[in-house]
């Protein structure tokens, strides 16, 4: 029983995971909650939904082909949308006010989900079910396919995020931006494209995350980002925000935290034991569990 | 003895902004702070106004221990200061600034304002001249009803000092008032400074140019990396050897 | 001058519902009302928000604390005029409770805060029947809320409410104005623009944040307690993340700090599609949202002070003898 939480916790942890890297990486290089990015987790969700939709029946044997497709499609086009919602929402406030930015991403969350409402109506849609799931016994514990593919995708996600981060030139240029925009420009690193860039990245692993998610629960809907969203959110502050393997902690802790206290407190109030989480969170811990508290210069 | 700085000592993180500086302020005396920039000049200043606490040390403010205190309360017990980047409240009038000063001076509660009572009136009316005095005192009454972020950057420090007046110091720290400002708005900033003193208002000042901090000081206070590296009598640290290294370089 | 339109503005409000109503235009005044409520939401709203600057997202739990402590109590058969205060007492004491440990986070990190706590509260109302009836809503099958009774006269019809609701707000609006535009209220504004050199400046910032916080609460608990005796029926579903967002929306989008802009806002962004409603038809209230967002964008980014600009008061810079 516990064993079997726990893995369902890791299958959930890690599609927040991925979902709460768009969140830690804009905050990171921006100092703004990306609002809408649960919206994009969305739209990527609904890309997938497409693609796999379209899948003709009678190509089983292109079924790999078309799955590829699904995540390409999804992640670049939920990055594209971000990159766009950065352009026309969050550019022009970039020397605002600290809480503007915060409420054009509630503008542009409200503007995506009304919009999608209106175009796929209000009902939630069946995911089609593609892929063949196979259910396992390993020591006794039941796993699915499914579980184990959403896990192992994640993984080497975020393996792949982190040698980019830490190998490329591109990635340098990023941690550069995000210690200091004025010193980054200096060097000769252009700020715009880097930020977009960064968009572009955490939108993409939105769109992958609302893909799993669909998969894993089965149906999707306009309003689908906003709880995960939220959680997502409280992992990317668990880890210390701007923090990226912080975020990939954070989400995992959440997931099992999350299965559990459905498991074994309530699973009707789970979702009330997630927003105590979070404002406990931010209450004790608003630097992150790895984090370290940073003082205002005067 | 009004200010009483006990080998204090504040880190950042592995940085020692101060180590065990030692200062005396006395009732109407000015004195100047001056050292390179990073110093610490202004950690000190945040230090005694309890933006930061001290790692170590004690501050003594009218033989009361100040240093754990929260910053409103030290206003409260009689110190005000100004910042080194402007920092008023942009989008309220020059007088509601100042008014703003006076908050810790007055005491009509929430119920006295919603009934308007007369002893809501009357504060609210005793707040309103003396915001105004202090403005003709600065010299700002005329832009009295502009917004801040509307002033001249020279009167924005003006009208920074008089919200720092506002609140009825005896001690009134400022952080390189005339930093930016042209020649003519700092012999007004001077003359402002030496009206003071007729306020028996004890002043630290902080300020790069040498030939202002020598003529108003009565003494003048060196820092450097953090620690105090002379103190005495403007003349004296003028010559003082160490110092014109600090200032200089080897 | 300015008080002889105000004065007109208020006998426009008075007499033109009354002719209207008697003409037949009941929609209208039911529209009327509930712009009323939702004025009385925004304006108390503002002074969290507009005077004193913290983002929250969670505002209707203030308002379903109001509306659910006036329906329990109501079913009990206490009448409304104990309720009310009941009511106010007990969202500005839970608002007390919640802005204590909160109020020192940082801006953006206290409106996630505030939307975790609404979304707390209204999962509270739906996942607990015993307490709330849960999805159902109040009150239960053969349970009735009270009418409000004022010495002899019963409130029964929507005009009824409309004068109820209108002279709630006005009192709402003269305790906002008074507050504005004084010591308090000025030290709202000032925490607002620099918190730090508020705090530098004399101003216990805590206690009056909390000040501020308390009394926007006590305004949500208001129009929730009104809104519950004159719909005769709450639910959950009522007082959503999004209902909050709403509200901010009409703040940011009507001018923030500015009671004006409140209801200027709450007129454009209800008033407006809800008289709207009928001739559109029920689809127009999909795109409704869709183009609030749009607005709500635009707004931010080129005129984020909002539609009608707050005024500083201009202040004689004489002495007056
Ligand atoms: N909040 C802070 N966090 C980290 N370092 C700080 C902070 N405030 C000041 N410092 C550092 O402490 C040193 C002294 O700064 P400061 O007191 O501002 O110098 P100055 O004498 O120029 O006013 C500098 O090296 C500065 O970078
Ligand atoms: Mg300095």
């Amino acid at each position: 029983m516990f064993i079997e939480q726990l893995v369902n916790g890791l299958t959930l942890g890690s599609i927040y995971a991925l979902f709460a890297l768009g969140y830690t990486m804009v905050y990171g290089i921006l100092l703004m909650i990306n609002f809408a990015h649960s919206e994009i987790f969305m739209v990527g969700a609904y890309i997938g939904f497409l693609v796999l939709f379209s899948m003709p029946v009678f190509a089983p044997q292109f079924f790999l082909l078309y799955f590829l497709l699904c995540f390409v499609l999804s992640m670049l086009g939920a990055g594209l949308l971000a990159v766009i919602i950065e352009k026309i929402a969050y550019k022009p406030l970039r020397h605002a006010c600290r809480l503007s930015p915060l409420i054009s991403a509630i503008g542009v969350s409200i503007f995506l989900q009304n919009l999608i409402m209106i175009a796929v109506g209000a009902q939630s849609k069946t995911y089609p079910e593609k892929l063949p799931i196979m259910q396992f016994h390993l020591f006794g514990v039941q796993i699915s396919s499914l579980q184990i593919f959403i896990f192992g995708l994640s993984i080497l996600i975020m393996i792949i995020l982190t040698i980019f981060i830490s190998k490329t030139k591109m990635g340098k240029a990023m941690r550069a931006v995000a210690e200091n925009h004025v010193v980054a420009q200096l060097m000769g690193i252009n700020v715009n494209t880097i930020i977009a860039l960064v968009f572009l990245i955490g939108g993409g692993l939105g769109g992958i995350a609302g893909v799993l998610n669909g998969l894993y629960y089965g149906s999707i809907k306009y309003n689908m980002g906003f709880l995960p969203g939220i959680k997502a959110f409280t992992a990317a502050v668990l880890g210390g925000i701007g923090n990226i393997k912080g975020a990939m902690a954070g989400g995992f802790i959440l997931g099992i935290v999350e299965t559990l206290a459905a498991g074994y407190i309530s699973s009707e109030n789970k979702d009330i034991i997630a927003f105590v989480i979070l404002i406990l969170v931010l209450l004790f811990k608003p630097a992150g569990i790895f984090g370290e508290e940073v003082t205002e210069k005067i | 003895m009004l200010l009483q700085i006990n080998s204090v000592t504040k880190c950042f993180g592995g940085l020692k902004a101060l180590s065990e500086v030692n200062m005396v302020v006395n009732a109407n005396e000015t004195v100047g702070l001056i050292g390179p920039n990073g110093a610490g000049k202004s950690t000190l200043f945040n230090l005694i106004t309890g933006v930061y606490s001290p790692d170590n040390g004690e501050i003594i403010f009218m033989d009361k221990n100040i240093s754990c205190h929260k910053p409103h309360k030290i206003t409260l017990s009689g110190i005000a200061r100004t910042f080194q980047n402007i920092r008023l409240f942009a989008n309220m009038t020059v007088l509601e600034n100042v008014m703003v000063g006076r908050h810790c001076r007055t005491r009509s509660e929430l119920m006295a304002a919603f009934l308007r009572t007369k002893g809501f009136r009357k504060e609210e009316k005793e707040i309103a001249d003396s915001a105004r005095e202090i403005l003709g005192f600065v010299g700002l009454l005329k832009s009295g009803n502009m917004l801040a972020k509307n002033l001249p950057y020279g009167a924005q420090r003006r009208l920074e000092i008089a919200r720092a007046l506002a609140t009825s110091p005896s001690l009134l720290l400022l952080d390189e008032p005339m930093a930016g400002m042209n020649s003519q708005e700092c012999n007004e900033l001077i003359d402002l400074v030496a009206d003071l003193r007729s306020r028996n208002i004890a002043i630290v000042i902080i300020e790069h140019q040498m030939k202002v901090i020598m003529s108003i000081s009565d003494r003048i206070v060196v820092l450097d990396y953090g620690e105090k590296i002379a103190e005495g009598r403007p003349e004296d640290v003028q010559k003082d050897p160490k110092v014109i290294e600090a200032y200089l370089g080897k | 001058m300015k008080q002889i339109i105000g004065i007109m503005i208020l006998l426009l409000l008075i007499v033109l519902p009354f002719i209207g109503y008697n003409c037949g235009n009941y929609y209208a005044i039911h529209v009327a009302g509930l712009v009323g409520i939702y004025c009385i939401l925004c304006v108390g709203l503002n002074i969290t928000v507009g005077y004193t600057g913290l983002l929250d997202l969670g505002f209707m739990a203030f308002c379903a604390i109001g509306a659910y402590t006036a329906a329990l109590l109501s079913i009990k058969g206490i009448p409304f005029w104990i309720t009310l205060p009941i009511s106010l007492f007990l969202g500005g004491f839970i608002r007390y409770l919640l802005g204590a440990p909160v109020l020192r986070l940082r801006g953006d990190y206290l409106a996630i805060v505030t939307l975790a706590f609404g979304e707390i509260v209204r999962l509270i109302a739906n996942n607990f029947d015993w307490l709330t009836n849960g999805p159902r809503g109040l009150p239960r099958v053969g349970e009735k809320i009270m009418e409000i009774q004022l010495f002899s006269l019963v409130f029964k019809n929507d005009l009824q409410f409309y004068y109820l609701i209108l002279f709630f707000l006005i009192g709402t609006i003269i305790i906002s104005y008074r507050l504005e535009h004084s010591r308090i209220g000025r030290a709202l504004v000032a925490i607002r623009e620099d918190e730090l050199a508020a705090g530098l400046s004399g101003i216990n910032v805590p206690q009056i944040k909390s000040i501020a916080f308390v009394l926007s609460g006590m305004f949500g608990a208001l129009a929730g307690a009104i809104y519950v005796h004159w719909i005769g029926f709450i639910s959950p579903e009522m007082f959503t993340f999004w209902e909050s967002v709403l509200l901010v929306s009409m703040l940011v989008i009507g001018g923030m700090g500015n009671i004006g802009g409140a209801i200027l806002g709450v007129v454009l962004l209800v008033g407006i599609p809800e008289i709207l409603r009928p001739v559109l038809g029920t689809k127009f209230v999909d795109y409704r949202m869709l183009i609030f967002g749009m607005i709500m964008i635009v707004v931010i980014i080129f005129r984020p002070e909002g539609m009608l600009k707050s005024k500083r008061r201009a202040l004689e810079l004489h002495a007056k003898e």
